[in-house]
């Protein structure tokens, strides 16, 4: 297969993944539903912050923690972590990660394919992205498997 | 060389073969035919890299699930006005590449030519209608806290 049509192809496969991974993920973390706290269990959780210790009451003296606005769905730690305690959410989020980093270098490159010509700048530039698609998915995946196990 | 233009959505503008510079960047837009598959055509590359800088600043901050102290913190910043504002466009932005993706594929494999312009107009009614809902959704009680403060 030439270069080109694995790129083509690898860009479609990806492409499809995302489109599901993605709609699960905006879901499960921009919609109201029982995956994130409401209002009421949000304030619950944010009245025992303050016996957390003074990291917590620094936070909240200084509004870089508060309570949520009626009506308002939140994003919680304790939420975040029961979701990924089951294996299946945590293999989801690492292949929309990893689905997302390459989907992004492969465009990266068919950007650059188009408008840069010089080839030692292409390198360059393809060689910067293709770091940062590393970085981006050992800091992902780091973060991911650190949830819940006391990392 | 049969297959570079098959990774390319057929609507795709000549390339020139110029050093980067103001005009060569004028010269590229002149030679961009604007019709709908032209637009369809820039939207894609601009939400996708739109996309690509945000991917980073997202797995940035979310370093902070290390930490539950810290991730409780990085989600209050995100919850400030201007960031849902920011969060609502990005689901626009997201959309609009998912389903304009989708369109691509499908007409790939499945539609004639004469019908690409409908299915674009699709693909723009979808993406309207998904922002407003899942807008909606995100901004209405920093709305209704704003009103009737």
């Amino acid at each position: 297969m030439k270069a080109y049509a694995a790129g083509w192809l690898m860009q479609r496969i990806t492409g499809a993944g995302l489109v599901l991974f993605l709609a699960l993920h905006l879901w499960v973390q921009h919609m109201p539903n029982g995956f994130l706290a409401t209002a009421d269990e949000y304030n619950r959780i944010v009245a025992e912050f303050a016996d957390r210790g003074p990291v917590y009451e620094e936070a909240l003296a200084s509004g870089h923690l508060r309570e949520a606005l009626d009506g308002e769905h939140v994003i919680t730690y304790s939420k975040v972590a029961a979701r990924l305690q089951n294996p299946w959410w945590k293999a989801i989020n690492i292949m929309l990660l990893l689905f997302g980093v390459a989907h992004g270098l492969n465009g990266v490159h068919n950007v650059l394919r188009d408008y840069v010509h010089r080839g030692r700048l292409r390198l360059i530039v393809m060689g910067i992205a293709s770091l940062g698609a590393v970085w981006v998915s050992v800091v992902g995946i780091r973060s991911l498997l650190a949830v819940g196990s006391g990392l | 060389m049969v297959f570079q233009n098959m990774q390319n959505s057929s609507d795709k503008p000549a390339s020139l073969h110029d050093k980067p510079s103001l005009r060569t960047v004028f010269g590229v837009l002149r030679s961009y035919r604007m019709r709908s598959g032209m637009g369809a055509w820039v939207l894609h590359r601009l939400t996708g890299l739109m996309l690509v800088l945000y991917l980073p600043l997202h797995v940035a901050g979310l370093r902070s699930l290390q930490d539950p102290a810290a991730f409780e913190q990085y989600v209050t910043l995100y919850r400030s006005p201007l960031f849902k504002i920011a969060e609502a466009v990005l689901v626009g932005v997201v959309a609009f590449h998912a389903l304009n993706g989708l369109r691509i594929m499908l007409q790939d494999f499945f539609f004639r030519s004469d019908r690409h312009k409908m299915l674009f107009g699709v693909v723009m009614v979808l993406t309207v209608l998904v922002t407003l809902v899942a807008g909606y959704q995100i901004l209405s009680p920093y709305v209704a806290a704003f009103l009737f403060q």
